[in-house]
């Protein structure tokens, strides 16, 4: 007999462990419960949307995340280390950026950073201050100097903002964790911060969860969403196939009739049929059936089909906000 | 031990970056300062007056009529100017948010706590540094003992940090530095005043040793026991410790 070599088992390239795992988080304020037994996860390079009502437990969960709060009970771990039992070696990962910027308003932007440099264990925080800076664009000109050279206190609230995001940014973080970081900002600097949000989750290798009660800046910046209410998880899932789970469609018929309703409720997954005042119906439907109805639809002179899900109604759907 | 410098220095420079930091610096200087001319100025009318007086002592004593008294009244000045420096220690930084910074930066709860309080104690000996050129003058003066002006000093500052310890507990126990000012005035007034009971029996003595003032006696006429010596860290260490655990407890509340 003749030993054949050994081929090597083909290996199955395992699962990347999440970058974020939570598992069963709860935590008490005394004897307020403020989340349940939280679970979910994000895998690195993710940019996820928080979503949930105030006092939902958002802030909560991120805090714990960030190890500056303790849990009740459950376990939250950020690249496969624990962050109660190891808090120092997770925070070194984390960049965070919470509601209300952390700021000494009477420094100057870049005597914060340094000190945020330095306490973070930055290497090379000249360097790092100036790359955040230029990431953040603080080195824009507000009332003829750089906002960089300026003290905290005198700048804008969305520049001010800009300082919280360098700050979490400073130590180059695996993960970035922001609590409503277009919060209380005009529309204009939203957009600003927005736009810096979307340069962010560009970089694909950072993992970022953003909570926020806008939801348009949710649709533009995150692949996926998780929904807490009253301190549980209610969803998560991306937004797309959020918005399938139970959608709805709007069908405008050039030549609408009774006959044409009849057809359109016959199908699968048509659940009801509404009428509209301009030739259009509204239909209730699950699933992705929108070649059915096309089909359907065609024959009766199809003038426009289009899902009229938004993601406000899903997330008030949700967490019951349309009661 | 880095990022505990960076917290201090942090601290110490937030001290000359705010109006409190500057108003008790001047404070304490006008202060000493008024104290000092006056007693200088009494010292030597006594001298003057003495010297036509054949039964006069030969020579007055420097440490009994000026070093001692001066530095008394130094820790009278320092009982009320240390809380309104510790007050904003904690306080301030919860009530703006910005401790978030520190709570979730890779540093410990030790780590915050030991450079606030180290910030703080730079920021007291540059203030106990203004009296240097007065202590100076002393020796244009006269010949003054130079080991009883350098454990005056020691107390001193022991003392000032005793005060600053405390002053750092109370801080870290409300986000009101109002709150915080009074009431580490009010403790450390108390400790102040627990001398008092010295005279009242085994438990007045016990109860006395609890207060700074006893401890203070022996060191400001330059003798240094290992007792209050031992008394000063420990107090400190207490409160220090005390405040790590407060700021432990933040991350449970």
């Amino acid at each position: 007999m003749v030993d054949t070599p050994q081929r090597p088992e083909p290996t199955v390239a395992p699962e990347p462990p999440p970058m974020i795992s939570v598992e069963g988080l709860t935590k008490h304020y005394g004897a307020v419960l403020a989340i349940d037994g939280v679970c979910f996860s994000v895998a690195q390079g993710e940019v996820v949307g928080f979503l949930g009502p105030n006092g939902a437990g958002k802030t909560t969960t991120m805090r714990i995340l960030c190890g500056s709060l303790g849990a009740t009970a459950g376990t939250a771990s950020v690249g496969g280390v624990d962050v109660q039992a190891h808090p120092i070696q997770v925070k070194a990962r984390i960049g965070y950026l919470p509601e209300s910027p952390p700021l000494y308003k009477g420094m100057g932007v870049r005597n914060y950073l340094r000190f945020a440099a330095a306490i973070k264990g930055t290497k090379a925080p000249v360097e790092a201050i100036e790359r955040v800076l230029e990431q953040v664009g603080l080195l824009e000109k507000v009332g003829g100097m750089p906002a960089a050279d300026r003290i905290i206190g005198h700048l804008s609230k969305g520049f001010q903002q800009r300082v919280g995001l360098a700050q979490a940014l400073i130590h180059d973080p695996d993960v970035l964790i922001l609590d409503e970081p277009t919060s209380g900002l005009d529309p204009a600097q939203r957009k600003e911060i927005r736009d810096l949000l979307l340069a962010l989750a560009r970089e694909s290798r950072r993992t970022v969860i953003l909570s926020t009660h806008v939801l348009a800046d949710v649709e533009a910046i995150c692949g996926r969403v998780v929904i807490i209410d009253q301190g549980t998880i209610v969803a998560q899932d991306s937004i797309e196939s959020l918005r399938g789970q139970a959608g709805r469609v709007r069908v405008v018929l050039k030549r609408p009739s009774l006959e044409a309703v009849a057809e359109l409720q016959a199908l699968d997954g048509v659940h009801g049929v509404e009428t509209g005042t301009d030739g259009g119906y509204m239909l209730s439907v699950s699933g992705d059936c929108r070649t059915q109805i096309a089909d359907v639809a065609v024959p009766h002179g199809l003038l426009e089909l289009r899902e009229d899900q938004s993601l406000e109604e899903i997330y008030l759907r949700l967490t019951g906000g349309d009661r | 031990m880095k990022k505990v410098l960076a917290i201090a220095g942090r601290e110490l420079r937030a001290y000359f970056s705010t109006p409190v930091g500057w108003l008790c610096l001047t404070g304490f200087v006008g202060v000493t300062g008024i104290f000092f001319a006056l007693m200088t100025t009494e010292f030597a009318a006594q001298a003057t007056r003495d010297q036509f007086n054949p039964y006069a002592p030969s020579q007055l004593n420097l440490t009994d009529w000026l070093i001692q008294p001066f530095f008394a009244n130094t820790a009278v000045i320092l009982l009320m100017i240390c809380p309104a420096l510790s007050m904003s220690l904690f306080a301030e930084d919860r009530r703006s948010g910005a401790l978030e910074l520190l709570l979730a930066a890779p540093v410990s709860s030790t780590q915050i706590v030991l450079g606030k309080y180290l910030g703080s104690l730079g920021f007291v000996t540059a203030m106990l540094a203004t009296t240097l050129p007065m202590t100076g003058v002393l020796y244009w003066l006269g010949t003054p003992d130079t080991g009883v002006i350098l454990c005056a000093y020691l107390a001193t500052f022991l003392l000032a940090a005793s005060f600053m310890a405390v002053g750092m507990l109370t801080s870290a126990c409300t986000t009101s530095q109002v709150v915080a000012l009074v009431l580490s005035f009010g403790l450390l007034l108390t400790l102040w005043v627990l001398s008092w009971t010295a005279g009242l029996g085994d438990l007045g003595e016990a109860v006395a040793a609890i207060s700074m003032l006893s401890h203070l006696e022996q060191l400001s006429k330059g003798l240094l026991h290992v007792e209050d010596a031992v008394y000063f860290l420990s107090f400190i260490g207490f409160f220090v410790f005390a405040t790590t655990q407060r700021v432990e407890a933040y991350r449970w509340r």
